[in-house]
């Protein structure tokens, strides 16, 4: 399928006029997990084919089924057969692709939650730490707070991670920090899923802090997150969904969703290819101060949600972005002392 | 907590056991199924969209089933009718179902990793609420579904109908001496693709108990490995289905106690691992013992 998507492509590339690198098609590479995913890949997906519908150029999605070990091949491919900018997904595409990217000097590269070298690679950032940092403190605040249906007394809350790994735990880290600004003594229940498509472990997981006390749980796991929104909603406690909106999944038990706009991003790099200043050879951040990460607008919740809380995220907010909040962040400052 | 536990466990139990009975009567006969990951994909993966288009958590899991049986059938062909190798065959029916798994549904629903359909209907609870009250098993029997129930009286079944029945001790002496069942005008062929079809089934249904026991959404690593722990299972169980069920019960309590474990602030890798660890432990101390045995 991908060798007949790549064929396309080429045909395209034909019929657009060589040497001018703006013209030529655009590919994006889906990551693990796919498209349908109702997070990562939908939302850049989104993006992408809002970038590419803005700007006119052609544009390919392309999938595959073994995209981590077949990566360099993906990407060379994509590169042979003319595509203008290569846009990848896939975390663990970035080491191969600062490998071959100066052997497509002509062709454009973007690569997401890291940083790579190379004058024509992009490398794009979230500021996941200070989205989770949010929702950190909105859980603790709501964790205490009586008369609200599904929450008890106790100061527990639970993140649900997929696997231990410094892309990943900077959502937890920044979580716990959040939490604790709220109120030190607050305990944070962490089980790792070892996977991110498996929602029975998902639900069980959570269930299993539900029953330890937690009654707001924030996943961090893609597919197994699926069962930890559903086993909030079977027990009636409360969920917090990650990188899009996922608080219609289950009205009125996800909490809020700390929303990463990968969309963004994909457009942008897209209309700047477009207009011939892609930003090669540079870092790209989307964090709080550029919009590319907070929190839903709550649709669902916010009745439960006293006004005080929401004011107190707000605070936050502004007082990560004047920078008189800082921000663990575990990718790029490795573990904190208080979380290993 | 060991309410919770025993809960937990069970649900974690199920979807292992039932692949592992259809496994364990396969093996009986003298196939070794590795293909069974595969099938419970297919099943999980025929529930969801059957039960989303009918609404019917029954007509699904029925479909499940048959329509893993039906692969169970014509894989076990390549192997007695052909002379395919048995593990090629498997994991090539693995990588099969996958991969065409995959192509359906970028195909017919434009995702390729996780499809979630409208009006999914779950697997119902077997009693009512209320016998949550009961002290130690309240949690377990509240949330126990038709399946868990199908596959305990499975595997009470079993040793009846393998030890005492014609059909059972044709399959037994299949797997042990095919040869002499051809001298006596019986066709193990036959045998062991009826047992194949029965495995398929049972991984069929295994797939719809993970698929529509409470989350309802099937994802392409829904599976995650089981059928390979429930392979372990009735090695280590040596075929028996007390000692399969006993090995699938140990492996689903311990997952469930490890997820415990690991919120308390156990290093969550080693943890992880554990369940795996003990299965290994008790398929090295279950060969010693029968190698004593022989001695």
């Amino acid at each position: 399928m991908i060798f007949k998507k790549l064929l396309a492509g080429v045909a395209l590339s034909l019929l657009a006029v060589p040497g001018i690198a703006a013209d030529a098609p655009v590919a994006m590479i889906v990551a693990q997990g796919g498209l349908g995913d109702g997070s990562w890949n939908d939302t850049a997906n989104a993006g992408f084919e809002a970038g590419i519908a803005e700007t006119g150029l052609e544009g390919r999605a392309i999938e595959s089924n073994d995209v981590v070990a077949q990566g360099e091949e993906i990407m060379r491919r994509a590169a042979d057969s003319n595509f203008g900018l290569v846009l990848s997904l896939e975390y663990a595409h970035g080491e191969p692709m600062e490998g071959l990217a100066p052997d497509y000097p002509d062709t454009s590269w973007a690569i997401f939650n890291q940083v790579r070298a190379g004058d024509n690679i992009a490398s794009v950032l979230f500021g996941e730490h200070q989205g989770s940092y949010l929702a950190g403190v909105l859980a603790a605040k709501m964790t205490t707070t009586e008369g609200v249906e599904g929450i008890n007394p106790e100061p527990i809350l639970g993140v649900i991670p997929a696997v231990k790994s410094p892309g990943i735990d900077k959502f937890v880290v920044g979580f716990i920090q959040g939490a604790k600004s709220v109120n030190p003594d607050i305990e944070v229940k962490v089980g790792y899923a070892e996977s991110f498509g498996d929602p029975t472990k998902g639900e069980q997981m959570a269930n299993a802090m539900f029953e330890g006390g937690a009654d707001i749980v924030y996943h961090v796991a893609g597919g197994t997150g699926l069962g930890v929104i559903a086993a909030a909603e079977a027990s009636g406690h409360y969920a917090i969904g990650v990188d899009t909106n996922q608080d219609g999944l289950a009205p009125g038990h996800v909490l809020t969703s700390m929303v990463k706009r990968v969309d963004v991003a994909t457009e942008e790099l897209i209309k700047a290819y477009a207009a011939d200043k892609f930003p090669g050879g540079e870092t790209l951040k989307f964090g709080l101060p550029e919009n590319g990460v907070g929190l839903t607008e709550m649709e669902f919740t916010k009745d439960i949600i006293p006004a005080e809380y929401l004011e107190a995220v707000e605070a936050a907010k502004a007082g990560i972005i004047a920078g008189d909040i800082e921000v663990w962040d575990v990718s790029s400052q490795g573990y904190p002392d208080f979380y290993n | 907590m060991i309410e919770q536990i025993l809960a937990s466990g069970v649900v974690l139990t199920t979807p292992i056991l039932l692949a592992a009975i259809g496994g364990l009567v396969n093996r009986q006969a003298g196939i070794v199924n590795i293909a069974l990951e595969g099938k419970m994909l297919v099943g999980a993966f025929v529930a969801i969209v059957i039960s989303a288009a009918t609404g019917s958590w029954l007509v699904a899991t029925l479909a499940a089933a048959l329509v893993s049986m039906v692969i169970g059938y014509g894989f076990s062909l390549t192997i007695t009718r052909l002379g395919a190798n048995m593990i090629t065959a498997g994991l090539g029916l693995n990588v099969l179902a996958a991969g065409a798994i995959g192509f359906l549904m970028s195909y017919a629903y434009g995702s390729s990793g996780t499809l979630r359909l409208p009006d999914v209907a779950l697997l119902p609870h077997v009693f009512p609420q209320s016998v949550e009250s009961v002290p130690v098993v309240g949690q377990l029997l509240a949330h126990l579904d038709p399946l868990t129930i199908l596959a305990v009286l499975a595997i009470a079944v079993l040793p009846f109908l393998l030890g005492a029945t014609r059909f059972g001790l044709w399959i037994r002496a299949t797997g042990n001496a095919a040869p002499v069942m051809l001298a006596v005008g019986l066709k193990p062929k036959l045998l062991q693709e009826a047992s194949t079809a029965f495995a398929g089934f049972f991984a069929g249904l295994a797939g719809a108990q993970l698929a529509l026991a409470s989350i309802g959404i099937f994802n392409e690593g829904l599976t995650a490995g089981r059928g390979f722990i429930a392979l372990a299972a009735f090695y280590f169980g040596r075929d028996r289905p007390w000692q399969t069920a006993a090995a699938c019960l140990l492996f689903g309590l311990l997952d469930a106690a490890q997820i415990r474990m690991q919120t308390v602030g156990l290093p969550p890798r080693l943890i992880g691992a554990l369940p795996y660890l003990m299965v290994l432990v008790a398929l090295v101390v279950s060969q010693m013992r029968s190698l004593r045995r022989t001695q």
